[in-house]
C-alpha cells in the first residue's frame, strides 16, 4: 500500500459539507460534479463511500449535479469521474469516519475495544451510549475539518473494507418498472414542446417562409419562432410540435453559402491545408519542425510501411438529445443531460450577457452516448426558446435526424505508419502520423459558436478553423504515443482544415484510431519476423503492470483453442499512457460473403483499485461491444449536398446478432488510485478485430469499417 | 384539423381521449395516459425503444395509429407488473443490473416478455430473432443477454 492522492476536486472542495449532507436522519446525501451518462457513476461512488464510511449502500443516495449546489468537477469525460470525484469522495469519506471515530471516542469516553460500529452509530457495548454520524454532523469538527489532499499509509491502514461486493444499481428498479425519468418525460403545467426546423446542411440560410403556411400555424395555434435562419415550431401539443415541423420542411426556401465537400474525405485529409505538430514521448505536441522519416539499408532490418483509414464515427444515442429550459424573474433553469454543465452554464450566461448567478443547470438524465453529442446544443436551443416565451417551460427534443445530421461527429482519419524491425525482434524504429479533424469543440464562453445553431440566430456562416492542442494525449494525439519502448519514434499529429462535417469528442477522442492502427501494425511487424504477438509486446514493455494484463489475457485464452475457421487477434494498451491498463483478445469468423461473426472476446483490465467490479465489466464489455461496432459497421455517409446517414438504415450498429461470448477479468490494486474504465477498451478491441482478421484473410485490411465492401476493394488493391 | 374519440384500454384501464386521427400511440401513451416509460428512440420503427404489447402480440407505437389500437388490450412497461411484484423479466433484469443508461431497456423488456408469454423455453434462435431490431448504444447486451438466458434456465 502506498500514500494516497485525494485528486484534484479536493483541492477547491476541501470541507465535509462540500460532499455530504446529514440533514436526512439515517441516509447520507453525497454530491457529485459528475454525472450518470450510462456508466452508473452514482452507484459506484454511493458503494465507495458506503464502504469506506461503514454504512449500508441503501443508506447512500447520491446527489444529481446542479450548478447551484454541487461541486464543479468540470466535464463528465475522459474516463476520470472515479478517478475524480470517486478519489475525492473516497479522500471525504476517509476523513470523516477517522474524525468520527475520534470524536465518538472522546465523547463517549471509551476505548477503542469498546465499540460497536453499525450503520452508521457507534456504540459504547457496556453502557449503550451512542452516538452516530448525524449527530456528529452538527459539531464543529465536523463543520471546521479540512479534507487532506494526501494520506499516507498509517491512516489508510485502519481503513478497512472489501472491493468486491454485488449491489443493486440505484436507479435499476425505477428502470426496468418504465420509472425512471429521463429529460425527455419532463412534465410541467404550463409547458410547450419545441422542435427545429433544419435546412438540408450546414450552411444554409433562410430566405423565406410560406406565407399561406404560416396562416395556417396560426389557424392551428402553432407557434413559430424565427430568428436569423434558426426556426424553431412549438405547441402544448407535441404531437403537433412534431407534425407541423415535419410539414415545415417543405414551405421554406434556404439559399445554400456552401456545399457539404467536392471530395473523398480520405482525398480531403491528404491534401487539405494542415497544421503539423510533433508529439513526444510524454504525449505532449509541440509546434517544431518535423524530422523526414529515417531511412535503414542494413540487411539484418525489415521495415515496413502502412496506412490506416477510419470514416466518421456518430455517437448516435438511441433517445435523441433533449432539454428542458425555463426562463422567469430574469433567470434560467436548464434541464439538461449535458456531460460539461458548469461550461454550459457559463456558455449561457456569455450568450445571454447575464451573471452567471442567473443560469442554473440541473443534470437530468438522457439516452447513453458517451461524447459531445447534441446535449449541449439542444440544451441552448431550448434556453433561446426559453428566453422568447417568458414563464413557460420549454420541452425541446432533438429528432432521429437530428442527432443523425446535426451532432458533432467522431473525426474521419488516418493514421500513416513505418517501423524497422531487426533480427532479434526488436523494433528500432516507429512512425506514426494521424491526420484528422479536431476532436474537441465543446461550445464554451469563449466559443460559442461551437453551438450548432449558434450560426444560425447570427447568419453568420464564416468558416471557423480549429487550433491544434498541444497537452499531453489531447484530442488527435491521444494514445499516438505508444507505451512500448521502441528505440526510436516519429510522432506526428496533423489537424487537417477544412474538411465537410462537424467534430468533436467521441468516447477514446483520437486514440481508437490512433490504437487500432497502431496494434495492426505493431502485429504486421511481428509477422515480419515470425514473432507471437504476446510475445512482442512484452519484449517492448518495462511496466510490469502491463505485462501482468497481456499475461492474464494470455493465460485465459490458452484454456481454450480457436474452433476451425476461427481466428484470434489480440490489442494492448494503457489509455492515456496514465489511466487503465486493457488487453482484448477475440475470436471471429468471416463467412464467404465477408460477413464477420464475432465468436469470444477475452477482456483484462486493471483499472487501479477496484471501486465497484461489475461496473467496470459492464463497462468494458459495453466499450467492447460499441468499438466492435465502429470497427465492423459504422461511417457516416454524404455527399455534397448533405448526410446521407440520416438514420438508422443508413447508419448500421452493431446488434444482438452479433454479441461474442465474454470473459472479463478485472485485476484489483487495493490502495492505488482508481483509473476510470469507460474508454480503454475501444482501442485494443479495434486492434484485436483488426488483427483477426488479418490472420482470416492473410492480408491487412487498412479500411474501417470492415465491411463487404471495404475489405473487397483492400483485398484488391 | 380536427379530434377524434379515441377509447383506449391501457395496462387494464379504458380511457377516453381526444386526438387527431394520425396520433401515433406511442405519443397518446405518454402525453394522454401520462405513461413516459415507452421510448421514442427514431419514430421510424428501426430501433425498438417504443415496443408495447397489444393483444399479446409485441408492437413498435411510433409509427401506429393510436385509433387503430381501440378494442384492444396494451400493455406498457408499466403494466407488466405491480409496485410490489415486478414480471420474472422485470425482475431478472433487475438482479442482473442488465442496463446502463436504461434508455433501451424497456421497449427490450417488453419484447423478451412477450416472447416467454408465448413460449416459456424459447431458443437462443427466438431470442435472437425477437430482439433484431433492438438497438442498445451502451453496449449493455451482453448483460442482458444473461439476465434473459437466465430466465429460461430456470
Ligand atoms: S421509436 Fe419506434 S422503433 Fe424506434
Ligand atoms: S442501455 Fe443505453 S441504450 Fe441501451
Amino acid at each position: 500500500m502506498s500514500n494516497f492522492d485525494s485528486g484534484p476536486s479536493i483541492k477547491s472542495y476541501n470541507k465535509f459539507q462540500d460532499w455530504f449532507d446529514f440533514s436526512k436522519t439515517g441516509s447520507i446525501r453525497v454530491y457529485s460534479g459528475k454525472v450518470d451518462i450510462g456508466q452508473h457513476i452514482s452507484s459506484t461512488l454511493a458503494l465507495i463511500a458506503s464502504k469506506i464510511v461503514n454504512i449500508n449502500y441503501d443508506q447512500v443516495e447520491i446527489i444529481r449535479l446542479d450548478t447551484d449546489f454541487t461541486p464543479n468537477e468540470g466535464i463528465t469525460a475522459s474516463s476520470l469521474s472515479v478517478a475524480n470525484s470517486g478519489s475525492a469522495i473516497k479522500a471525504a469519506s476517509i476523513t470523516l469516519k477517522t474524525n468520527f471515530i475520534n470524536y465518538a471516542l472522546n465523547h463517549l469516553n471509551i476505548n477503542n475495544e469498546d465499540i460497536q460500529f453499525e450503520n452508521g452509530v457507534i456504540k459504547d457495548k457496556n453502557s449503550n451510549k451512542s452516538i452516530s454520524y448525524w449527530d456528529y454532523a452538527e459539531t464543529d469538527d465536523y463543520k471546521n475539518t479540512i479534507i487532506p489532499e494526501q494520506f499516507d499509509e498509517e491512516v489508510l491502514k485502519k481503513i478497512t473494507y472489501a472491493n468486491n461486493q454485488k449491489i443493486e444499481l440505484k436507479n435499476i428498479k425505477e428502470i426496468v418498472t418504465g420509472k425512471y425519468k429521463y429529460v425527455h418525460d419532463i412534465n410541467f403545467p404550463n409547458m410547450l414542446h419545441a422542435r427545429i426546423v433544419r435546412p438540408h446542411s450546414y450552411n444554409c440560410e433562410l430566405v423565406k417562409i410560406n406565407e399561406d403556411f404560416k396562416k395556417r400555424l396560426i389557424e392551428n395555434n402553432i407557434n413559430l419562432f424565427v430568428k436569423g435562419s434558426f426556426i424553431a415550431i412549438l405547441s402544448p401539443d407535441e404531437f403537433l410540435a412534431v407534425k407541423f415541423s415535419e410539414l415545415a420542411k417543405n414551405q421554406i426556401v434556404w439559399n445554400e453559402n456552401r456545399k457539404l465537400s467536392n471530395d473523398n474525405v480520405f482525398n480531403s485529409l491528404n491534401t487539405n491545408e494542415k497544421e503539423s505538430l510533433i508529439v513526444k514521448p510524454g504525449g505532449e505536441a509541440f509546434n517544431e519542425k518535423i524530422p523526414e522519416i529515417q531511412s535503414f539499408d542494413q540487411e539484418n532490418i525489415v521495415t515496413l510501411s502502412s496506412e490506416f483509414r477510419k470514416n466518421y464515427l456518430m455517437h448516435g444515442p438511441i433517445g435523441p438529445s433533449a432539454s428542458c429550459s425555463i426562463y422567469s424573474n430574469n433567470k434560467f433553469t436548464v434541464y439538461s443531460h449535458s456531460q460539461s454543465n458548469f461550461a454550459l452554464k457559463q456558455s449561457l450566461s456569455s450568450y445571454f450577457n447575464i451573471d452567471t448567478s442567473k443560469v442554473t443547470i440541473k443534470f437530468m438524465p438522457g439516452s447513453g452516448c458517451y461524447g459531445h453529442n447534441g446535449a449541449d446544443d439542444v440544451a441552448f436551443e431550448a434556453s433561446v426558446l426559453s428566453k422568447a416565451y417568458p414563464d413557460f417551460h420549454i420541452l425541446l427534443k432533438w429528432t432521429r435526424e437530428d442527432e443523425h445530421c446535426w451532432e458533432p461527429y467522431g473525426s474521419a482519419s488516418i493514421n500513416k505508419l513505418f517501423g524497422a524491425i531487426n533480427d532479434n525482434g526488436q523494433i528500432v524504429y516507429w512512425s506514426n502520423e494521424a491526420f484528422s479533424d479536431t476532436y474537441l469543440s465543446r461550445p464554451s464562453n469563449e466559443e460559442l459558436y461551437n453551438f450548432t445553431s449558434f450560426k444560425f440566430l447570427n447568419n453568420d456562416f464564416t468558416k471557423i478553423r480549429s487550433k491544434p492542442k498541444t497537452s499531453a494525449h489531447m484530442g488527435i494525439h491521444r494514445n499516438l504515443d505508444p507505451l512500448y519502448n521502441f528505440s526510436k519514434t516519429r510522432l506526428v499529429k496533423n489537424l487537417v482544415h477544412d474538411l465537410p462535417l462537424r467534430t468533436s469528442a467521441l468516447r477514446t477522442l483520437g486514440a481508437f484510431a490512433n490504437i487500432t492502427s497502431s496494434e495492426s501494425f505493431l502485429n504486421d511487424l511481428a509477422f515480419a519476423k515470425n514473432i507471437d504477438p504476446f510475445k512482442i509486446r512484452k519484449n517492448h514493455l518495462d511496466d510490469e503492470r502491463a505485462i501482468e494484463v497481456l499475461e492474464n489475457l494470455e493465460n485465459t485464452m490458452k484454456k481454450s483453442h480457436a474452433k476451425p475457421n476461427n481466428y484470434r487477434g489480440i490489442g494492448f494498451s494503457r489509455y492515456k499512457n496514465s489511466a487503465a491498463y486493457c488487453a482484448v483478445g477475440v475470436e471471429l469468423n468471416i463467412s464467404d460473403d465477408l460477413d464477420i461473426k464475432l465468436i469470444n472476446a477475452w477482456i483484462t483490465v486493471d483499472a487501479g483499485e477496484i471501486a465497484y467490479e461489475d461496473g467496470i465489466k459492464a463497462q468494458a464489455e459495453g466499450g467492447f461491444i460499441q468499438a466492435a461496432s465502429w470497427s465492423l459497421y459504422e461511417e457516416v455517409l454524404f455527399d455534397t449536398k448533405e448526410i446521407i446517414s440520416k438514420d438508422w438504415d443508413s447508419y448500421k450498429i452493431i446488434g444482438f446478432d452479433n454479441i461474442p461470448i465474454f470473459t472479463t477479468n478485472v485485476i484489483d490494486r487495493k490502495g492505488s488510485p482508481y483509473l476510470g474504465v469507460g474508454e480503454v477498451v475501444a482501442g485494443p478491441t479495434g486492434g484485436a478485430i483488426s488483427n483477426a482478421l488479418r490472420d482470416a484473410l492473410g492480408q491487412r485490411i487498412k479500411t474501417m469499417p470492415f465491411t463487404k465492401e471495404n475489405i473487397t476493394s483492400d483485398l484488391l488493391n | 384539423m380536427s379530434k377524434v374519440e379515441c377509447k383506449l384500454n391501457v395496462n387494464g384501464l379504458t380511457k377516453k381521449i381526444y386526438i387527431f386521427e394520425d396520433k401515433p400511440l406511442i405519443f397518446a401513451l405518454r402525453n394522454d395516459f401520462g405513461l413516459t416509460g415507452t421510448k421514442l428512440g427514431c419514430g421510424l420503427e428501426q430501433c425498438g425503444s417504443c415496443a408495447v404489447i397489444i393483444d399479446g402480440e409485441k408492437k413498435l407505437s411510433c409509427n401506429l395509429p393510436a385509433i387503430d389500437c381501440q378494442n384492444k388490450e396494451i400493455v406498457t412497461i408499466e403494466g407488466l407488473g405491480t409496485d410490489t411484484s415486478l414480471n420474472s423479466v422485470q425482475e431478472a433484469f433487475k438482479k442482473f443490473n442488465a442496463a446502463q443508461c436504461g434508455y433501451c431497456t424497456s421497449g427490450i423488456i417488453i419484447t423478451v416478455s412477450s416472447l416467454l408469454e408465448k413460449k416459456n423455453k424459447p431458443t437462443s434462435e427466438d431470442i435472437l430473432n425477437a430482439l433484431d431490431g433492438h438497438l442498445c448504444r451502451c453496449g449493455s447486451h451482453s448483460v442482458v443477454l444473461k439476465a434473459i438466458e437466465s430466465l429460461i434456465e430456470n
